[in-house]
């Protein structure tokens, strides 16, 4: 069977100072085709994209459009062979409406010279949102938008240009079950009319059912490219990681409970919860589990004193505990929030400089801060948890995703919290930076720490937890021991009947 | 059925922006505390008095709509009314002396917008020091003193009618509904809004940040330049301290009328009732005898009423 792809790449390489990002990567995307790209955080995904859209150059290496020779020298190049990438932080403009950001840009003219056809801009738009099925009225301004709405108007203003080769870089990263199910459908439909779509995943079950082929790279270089039906999960994850990981993580021996860290009895909110009830001993690792927007992460944010509570107590070490995040932490509680990049990191200040942030008071008692000893602090904490940085003079922004997750864990560990909360602490990250952070929550409680972690993957939860308390609308519904804690029995809790 | 009709209200007024209660409210206040207030002629009185403040509040709804800030408007105004009023003394020509100003109001719009967009120097200091050289060039070029000699038919732009409507009040409403089509339905406009709102969304489509940057704030520039003329006609004279603090009015009303300083969010017609706000506020107190001094407090204060309201209607 010889296919002539609609565009393709052959021996792509690129170099920047002192790091070979692309080694010889060749890739072809044909219509109609959901093609994944998997590989570890820094494996190559992004700049191949970034070669491919033409916002990279690439050293060596050549384009081919329908098999003949073509040259991408920038982003127009790209746009004039239908590419378009669906970028992960939005392109989009809060205050304009759907029809307006769609055309922006390429604005039709209106019949007075200067002005615009606002009504053809509507007429449009709808038709573009029409196509992907996307039932909205186009003069709804963008900001009142969810991310998968937000997502879909990006994907329409892709379109409008004609786009025959969408990137989509972890698209479903942010959303709900309900809007994956949408946003998967709509896949279906552009490929119907037979658009080409490269998507970039992390999560394996993505991979297998939405991929028609999977290409993996890693450290810059093509591993493998294969249909689903030729590999297994464990395989895929051996060819990304270049060595066999065991996918499921097995729970090394705990340490046997010590005395309780945490006690909240009958806690109620304003964020919508209520009547919560759960313990954390020393040693352990106790699951928060439930459907997003099921008020887990409303619950650890009134338990570390973030959100105001109604109702209840919350007991740390024996001591009544409440009102304040500052007074929490004193006290050793630490959130590892949601959002690393809008709660956790400052990120635009050097490694250093975040890792010693919450450690200010213990660091610097008298109130100066003394550079030399943050230096040193920081140091110790990035050998520590093996952080990936040069120096800690480098802005937390430049490093992957698994390593920013770090920094923000050593940042309390300088803090010498015993009690932690974990929420979400994997998401966005690769499977060999995902084993690296469950290895230090480990080692946290064979320490004497105690940690409640929020997860939505519930093989998360069953592998690295003793326990688990299971959350459906604002309620606890249900304890697993650790005996009971299985996928199935957390899904049945979670989900209403 | 009355509780009905009630909550009918009530929903309605939630819906109602700040700004609108504020005015309504000073409204209420004045028309029941002096009784020369709520006369056709005052009443056009305040809104002959609010022209200029409008030409300097329009082009800082679209500046601050950027994320952007214009302290420089004021002085700018102050120093196109000196040069206007010197060129017209020194040559005789009105025309000439109209040119004159919109040049210099121009000349410092691109200053400006150069700085800003090129430079990258924030809004705030690039206009804080272009404030200081139009208002040091203001008091050099008269020595302190007032340009008086101005001819008649300038002074007529502000006092004259057509058709029994003031002058000031129609120049005023061509540079309001100029405005609004260039914010609303021009390229121009909508690529503001994501000036403010999202930078990186108009270099993926290809337009200049810089390019565009710099034309906001020429436009502050050339409609300072267009409100003095209205105000030296309106002073008869050219003063080199006439325009201090109208900088302020103008971020005033501005914020009054709800536009935000964050993320594009601006609304023309809020700028508008923002000023008629700040202009009952003035007339009222005026009325009242308060001292000008004490104004700005007010003016200060209302401000934070309006905004107050707003963030209460934003909090439900």
């Amino acid at each position: 069977m010889t296919v002539v792809p609609l565009f393709e790449l052959r021996g792509i390489s690129k170099n920047f100072p002192g790091v070979k990002a692309l080694d010889d990567v060749s890739f072809e995307i044909r219509a109609g085709e959901v093609h994944m790209l998997v590989g570890e955080n820094g494996a190559g995904k992004s700049t191949l994209m970034k070669v491919l859209c033409g916002a990279y150059r690439a050293d060596r290496g050549s384009f081919f459009y329908n098999g003949k020779p073509v040259t991408i020298n920038d982003s127009s190049a790209a746009r004039k062979f239908g590419i378009a990438v669906i970028f992960q932080d939005f392109t989009l403009v809060p205050y304009l409406n759907i029809a307006q950001n769609i055309f922006l840009g390429r604005e039709f003219s209106g019949r007075l010279p200067g002005l615009i056809d606002r009504r053809r801009i509507h007429t449009e738009a709808k038709r573009v949102l029409d196509m992907i099925g996307f039932d909205i009225d186009p003069r709804i301004p963008v900001h009142g938008l969810g991310v998968a709405q937000q997502q879909m108007v990006e994907i329409a203003k892709a379109l409008s240009q004609d786009a025959r080769i969408l990137v989509m870089d972890e698209p479903t990263a942010s959303l709900s079950d309900r809007e994956t199910e949408l946003l998967f459908a709509m896949i279906a439909r552009l490929k119907e009319n037979g658009v080409a779509i490269i998507y970039i995943s992390h999560r394996l079950s993505e991979v297998f059912t939405l991929g028609d082929r999977i290409t993996v790279l890693r450290d810059g270089r093509k591993i493998a490219s294969l249909l689903p039906a030729e590999t297994t999960p464990d395989q895929l994850v051996t060819l990304m990681v270049g060595r066999p990981v065991d996918t499921t993580y097995t729970r090394p021996s705990r340490p046997t409970p010590g005395e309780v860290a945490l006690e909240v009895k009958y806690l109620s909110g304003p964020a919508g919860f209520s009547d919560i009830n759960l313990t954390v001993r020393a040693g352990e690792i106790v699951g928060l589990s439930g459907l997003v927007g099921s008020g887990r992460t409303e619950v650890a944010r009134a338990i570390f004193g973030a959100d105001r509570v109604t109702a209840g107590e919350i007991r740390l070490f024996g001591e009544r505990i409440g009102g304040s995040a500052e007074d929490s932490a004193r006290r050793g509680m630490a959130l590892i929030p949601e959002n690393r990049k809008t709660q956790g990191l400052a990120l635009t200040r050097s490694v250093g400089d975040n890792i010693v942030l919450a450690g200010l008071r213990k660091l610097f008692p008298a109130g100066f801060f003394i550079p030399s000893r943050a230096m040193k602090a920081a140091r110790t904490i990035i050998e520590k948890l093996r952080i990936a940085t040069p120096t800690p003079r480098r802005p937390v922004a430049t490093l992957s995703g698994g390593n920013q997750q770090k920094v923000v864990i050593g940042k309390w560990l300088n803090a010498d919290a015993r009690f932690y909360i974990f929420d979400e602490p994997t998401r966005g990250i690769d499977v060999g930076a995902k084993a690296e952070i469950f290895r230090l929550l480990d080692g946290l409680v064979h320490n004497g720490a105690a940690i409640l972690m929020i997860s939505s993957e519930q093989i998360e939860i069953v592998h690295i937890c003793d326990r688990a308390y299971v959350m459906r609308s604002g309620r606890i519904v249900g304890e697993l021991s650790h005996h009971e804690l299985t996928e199935a029995n957390i899904v049945r809790l979670g989900i209403h009947q | 059925m009355s509780t009905r009709r009630l909550s009918l209200v009530s929903v309605s007024i939630a819906r109602v922006p700040g700004v609108a209660i504020v005015l309504v409210a000073l409204c209420a206040v004045f028309g029941l505390t002096s009784p020369g207030f709520a006369t056709p002629a005052n009443i056009a009185n305040i809104l002959t008095q609010s022209t200029i403040l409008l030409l300097l509040a329009l082009p800082m709804t679209v500046i601050i709509m950027t994320e952007g800030l214009d302290l420089s408007i004021g002085a700018l105004l102050t120093f196109a009314s000196i040069v206007l009023a010197v060129t017209v003394v020194t040559t005789g020509s009105p025309a000439l002396a109209f040119l004159a100003a919109l040049a210099v109001g121009f000349c410092f719009g691109l200053g400006n917008g150069v700085l800003i967009a090129v430079f990258d120097i924030p809004p705030f200091i690039t206009t804080l020091g272009t404030l200081g050289i139009a208002q040091g060039l203001s008091l050099v070029v008269t020595d302190g003193q007032s340009v008086v000699g101005i001819p008649r038919s300038i002074e007529n732009i502000y006092s004259g009618t057509a058709a029994g409507i003031p002058l000031p009040i129609i120049i005023a409403a061509l540079a309001y509904a100029v405005t609004h089509m260039l914010l609303y339905h021009t390229r121009f406009g909508t690529y503001v809004f994501a000036l403010g709102g999202n930078r990186e969304a108009l270099k993926v489509a290809g337009i200049s940040v810089r390019g565009m940057l710099i034309r906001v704030y020429v436009f502050g520039g050339l409609m300072a330049g267009f409100a003095a003329l209205l105000m030296t006609a309106r002073l008869n004279s050219a003063h080199p301290t006439a325009g201090i603090g109208m900088e302020f009015d103008a971020i005033a009303a501005v914020a009054v009328g709800g536009t935000s300083f964050e993320r594009g969010n601006g609304w023309l017609l809020g700028t508008l009732l923002g000023v008629i706000a700040v202009g009952v506020l003035r007339n009222g107190l005026n009325l009242l005898a308060v001292p000008s001094s004490a104004q700005v407090a007010c003016i200060g204060a209302l401000v934070i009423i309006a905004l107050f309201i707003d963030g209460l209607r934003a909090e439900r």
